[in-house]
């Protein structure tokens, strides 16, 4: 085994020192346009101690590269899997948490294994892996670090060699690598995980900084600041916001539990340019009860907490689109703004080689989805239902070369996308000078650079009476057509955060509808029995300049695309043939494949914002002599009464009725009884219409709503009631009265 | 998983010295001789065996340990610390001693797997290989000069048919374009209003198959790389559309010359050269043994 190993990587090495005498021509291409290059951001060997323990026990970094690379690798379960077409770049990220450790103590090539800490880490039978991972990881979740491990001697080691192997199979202009791993921080199981990027190999640390320095992101933005004023350029890719229960994107304290501010925003916006959007556990763009509007929000997510069962991460505070919404809240409240960031889309495979399309689709958890058959048994491992995985996600950057110096630089100013595991190509320029004919010269785009911004960027100041937007989609010439091209746009009022999806342009004929302003679904061509789909419906590309209908100067917004594929049958449907079984019901039997953009973000002068008429602060009315109810006051009020609310930012009237038995429900919207959609959009813009549990106490009314605590402070003023909401950052929007029956 | 076939039995015979200078199993026995001896001389304890009831830990064990305490905890060991280490390690030799008297050795997985390791590496590092002569190499290469290839790259421009546009037709379109363009240049088909407008490249020079296949599917690749240059060609298909196609040069793979490459060659040579050395270390050594396997094995 060991001397095979070895064998691969001379050869590889050869054919990656060949290709570099003639790769000087590929990357030649014409003047100040950028191309799409497509990479992996986020998987993992046989030397993430998880990994490991799944039954990944043989290939490494080395085997990683070569795979992307587009040569036969061996999946854990010893058969060879191949990507047909390469990628074009990839950082292997590892956990830090002892990387390399079971893995290299059980090579006996290995310095490691010579040293008398391996003894406690070989597997001698498959029953020894239990208990090494018990001790590893019941030191990480004690927070009880070994220090043997941790050595420089014994860490650095490891450490250094992914970064060799990461040099060596560089090939500036043809594949590009970076040194990379994963800070591996789940504080109670709630993920904080992040993805650190070296630009290059020069200047990389002895030891990477690791969970068990600091299970705090803010710790790791500090030492990564160190690191960049010591000229080693990094930076941090979040994941798995999806699985954070709601503390990846915080709104008044941070991970410390101090305050969030100014300086907490700019650190964070320094060190993390880019979060995953799509990877193998999930979505993390938006979750159907925070967009019940979005009727394709509901695409491959997944909500548990990894390591427990049964439990499900809160929505709030766990997606990126709400953060972008926040962000812009935040900016126009508090003068911050800390989630201006891009995405990707990556893997987060524990197999070393990973499966990003339904068609090739061979698992990503060891031994643990090894098969068709074992998928289809729809097991829980460690609360992950195997049937939810998702194949893996793409990383997108435009970048003028493939090198680590022009992908870095993409990554950084955000010019990225995902994609769901597709080829899919989508950009987005953002300007005031767009014209209709925008597209029509061949380089449209090199011109888009000079009247514009690409995404990721911030629009020019305020020109004309509404932004344009190039957006353009190329579908992958392997996989599904395109259905349509979305924008979706956020925008923020008063502490209060919108979002609104545009269809912008799609394939055939179909029109809008005007009672729904849906555009129709496209169809399908999905043969469920046979797993097979055909391209007879969709379209190949798909761009158009489009303006903001809805534009209002004084508001902070963001704009991203969104582009969906036909529908094609999920992986599941695919195993279900292989096996001969029906497609499993809990998930679907077909799904829209799609790309996502970067943001471009617009933020108003001072004098834009002044033409608009201020909202009420929380400040102002306490100026104004207002005082907040106490406990007791808030009970009389609301205790077993129904109250007639008036958001004074949408101008939506309803009525919430609360029980005295801790029970509120809205009752009704504009008089009328609820439809689903108001009850989804009323005082808890974007919640589930379902009663909510609620308390009094420290003088607000809390009530938690699909598992997060939003608290209600009522302030009286002369007659008036006007309520502030602890999200609405010191607005108070809510004028507030008992409804007469 | 099979090792690359070797190639030492081919090629000018060389001296019969040289032949037996590079047999790997004499590399084997006489280093193996010397390894043997140089163990026990930096082993003693080897010796130590004559006398089952009897363990000795020297000064010079004793500085051994201290070095490598100091090497794990960056500092000196305490004298209660020492004679920890000696303790243990007496505990150690004094159970060993008397598992093996007990036979516990014997048929034991992690033993048998350790001991089998150990000759494993013995094999390997015995097999190192001499530095080729550079006419050894040229040979060689001459021979396997295939592992060397570089892919075949083509030039080539398009005419773009997009079923967006022409649903259908683009099929026909595209033959009925490629009609008017018969017998005429490249540069007959500068006319824009021919085709339709393509949203990457419509001249790529030098790409292998494999970029091509990303850029415009696999099987758009796989059709290309079959046509010939200087003439129109096609329509062929590719995920976005129809396409004819006008090859400029197609550069046969080929392997570079041997100059350029030489230290390649060298690190491909020698890895060959050692895994080969190795397995004949190995089949030599299972040729001294009797090998009985159960009848549904046999062949």
């Amino acid at each position: 085994m060991m001397t095979i190993g070895r064998s691969y990587l001379t050869t590889s090495a050869l054919s990656a020192g060949l290709f570099a005498l003639f790769a000087g021509s590929a990357t030649a291409q014409s003047g100040a346009d950028r191309n799409a290059y497509f990479g992996q951001t986020h998987s993992h060997t046989s030397w993430s101690l998880d990994a490991y323990i799944i039954g990944n026990h043989i290939t490494g970094p080395a085997e990683a590269y070569q795979f992307s690379l587009g040569q036969p690798v061996k999946h854990p379960a010893g058969f060879d899997v191949k990507l047909r077409r390469p990628l074009d770049f990839q950082g292997v990220s590892d956990h830090s948490e002892y990387m390399g450790m079971v893995r290299l103590a059980n090579d006996p090539t290995s310095p490691l294994s010579k040293q008398p800490i391996a003894e406690k880490l070989k597997v001698r039978t498959p029953a020894d892996v239990i208990p090494i991972f018990k001790w590893l990881a019941g030191s990480l979740a004690k927070e009880e670090p070994i220090k043997e491990l941790l050595d420089p001697s014994t860490a650095g080691t490891v450490w250094k060699q992914t970064i060799d192997i990461a040099d060596k199979f560089y090939q500036p202009g043809k594949f590009t690598t970076f040194a990379a791993y994963e800070w591996t921080s789940a504080p109670n199981s709630r993920n904080m995980h992040r993805n650190v990027f070296f630009k290059d190999s020069k200047k990389v640390p002895a030891l990477p900084f690791t969970a068990i320095d600091s299970v705090h992101p803010e710790d790791l933005w500090t030492w990564m600041d160190g690191q960049r004023k010591a000229g080693n350029e990094l930076l941090a890719i979040s994941h798995n916001a999806n699985l954070s229960d709601g503390i990846m994107f915080p709104l008044e304290v941070d991970n410390k539990g101090r305050p969030i501010d100014a300086a907490w925003a700019q650190q964070r916006v320094n060190n993390e340019p880019l979060s995953e959007i799509k990877q193998i556990k999930g979505v993390s763009e938006t979750h159907p009860v925070l967009s019940p509007n979005d009727e394709f929000a509901n695409f491959e997510i997944m909500s548990f907490l990894l390591g427990v069962d049964n439990s499900v991460s809160r929505p709030h505070g766990s997606y990126i689109r709400e953060a972008y919404q926040n962000g812009l809240a935040m900016q126009e409240a508090r003068g911050y703004n800390p989630y201006k960031f891009g995405v990707v889309g990556a893997s987060d495979s524990h197999n070393t080689v990973v499966s990003y399309t339904a068609s090739n689709f061979f698992g990503q958890h060891g031994g643990l989805d090894a098969s068709p058959q074992i998928r289809m048994a729809g097991k829980v491992e460690a609360g992950m239902s195997v049937l939810e995985t998702s194949t893996s996600g793409l990383g997108g950057v435009w970048a003028e070369e493939n090198t680590r110096e022009s992908i870095f630089a993409a990554m950084q100013r955000k010019e990225t996308f995902a994609t769901s595991g597709v080829r899919m190509k989508v950009r987005m320029f953002g300007g005031w000078d767009f014209g209709t004919d925008a597209l029509k010269p061949r380089d449209w785009a090199k011109v888009a650079y000079t009247k514009g911004v690409p995404m990721g960027g911030d629009l020019p100041p305020l020109k004309g009476d509404a932004p344009t937007f190039i957006v353009s989609a190329l579908k992958d010439p392997d996989d599904a057509n395109l259905d349509r091209v979305q924008v979706i746009k956020g925008w923020t009022k008063n502490g209060q955060i919108f979002e609104k999806v545009f269809d912008v342009v799609w394939a055939g004929n179909r029109q809008v509808d005007k009672a729904t302003g849906k555009l129709p679904s496209i169809g399908s061509t999905v043969d469920i029995k046979q797993a097979t789909y055909t391209n007879t419906i969709g379209a190949v590309e798909l761009k158009t300049v489009w303006k903001d209908p809805e534009f209002d100067p004084s508001q902070h917004a963001f704009y991203y695309v969104r582009a969906l594929q036909i529908p094609t049958p999920r992986w599941s449907t695919l195993d279900a043939k292989k096996v001969g079984v029906a497609p499993p019901s809990g998930v679907p039997a077909s799904v829209q494949e799609r790309a996502w953009g970067s943001p471009i973000w617009y933020t108003p002068t001072d004098a834009a914002r002044a033409k608009a008429p201020p909202g009420v602060t929380v400040a102002d009315l306490k100026q104004r002599g207002a005082t907040a109810l106490d406990d007791t006051q808030l009970k009389d009020l609301v205790s077993g009464k129904s109250l007639q609310v008036k958001n004074t930012v949408t101008g939506e009237r309803f009525e919430i009725t609360y029980g005295s038995g801790g029970k509120r429900m809205i009752t009704s919207v504009a008089g009328a009884l609820p439809t689903v959609g108001d009850m989804f959009g009323a005082l808890h813009a974007g919640e589930t219409g379902s009663s909510a549990e609620y308390q009094i106490r420290d003088g607000r009314i809390t009530t938690n709503i699909d598992g997060s605590d939003f608290d209600v402070t009522v302030y009286k003023l002369g007659g008036k009631l006007v309520a502030a909401r602890s999200n609405e950052f010191g607005y108070a929007n809510y004028e507030m009265e008992e409804a007469k029956p | 998983m099979d090792i690359q076939s070797s190639s030492s039995d081919s090629g000018p015979k060389p001296s019969w010295a040289r032949r037996l200078s590079r047999e790997p199993l004499v590399h084997f026995l006489i280093a193996g001789a010397m390894l043997f001896a140089g163990y026990r001389m930096l082993n003693p304890e080897a010796d130590r065996r004559e006398l089952p009831n009897r363990v000795e830990v020297s000064d010079d064990d004793v500085a051994q340990m201290t070095i490598a305490w100091a090497a794990q905890w960056q500092r000196a060991p305490t004298a209660s610390e020492i004679r920890g280490l000696v303790e243990a390690k007496v505990r150690e030799q004094v159970m060993y001693r008397e598992a093996v008297a007990l036979g516990m050795d014997k048929g034991d997985a992690i033993v048998i797997r350790r001991l089998a390791q150990k000759m494993d590496f013995l094999a390997e590092d015995m097999s190192s290989v001499p530095d080729p002569l550079t006419s050894d190499l040229r040979t060689w290469f001459d021979k396997n000069g295939d592992r060397f290839a570089l892919p075949a790259l083509i030039s080539f421009r398009h005419l773009y048919f997009s079923f967006d546009h022409r649903a259908g037709n683009t099929k026909a379109d595209a033959e009925r374009v490629l009609v008017t363009l018969a017998g005429k240049t490249a540069s007959a088909a500068d006319n824009e209003s021919l085709a339709d407008v393509f949203m990457l490249q419509d001249y790529y020079g030098d790409r292998s198959a494999e970029q091509v296949a990303s850029m415009f599917g696999g099987t758009f690749a796989a059709k290309l790389f079959k046509l010939s240059p200087g003439t129109w060609l096609g329509p062929i298909e590719s995920g976005f559309g129809w396409h004819l196609v006008w090859i400029d040069s197609v550069t046969p793979g080929r392997v570079p010359p041997f100059e350029t490459i030489e230290g390649m060659v060298k690190s491909e040579w020698t890895n060959e050269q050692r895994m080969d050395a190795k397995r004949k270390v190995i089949d030599t050594i299972k040729a001294r043994y009797e090998i009985v396997l159960p009848r549904s094995l046999r062949q």
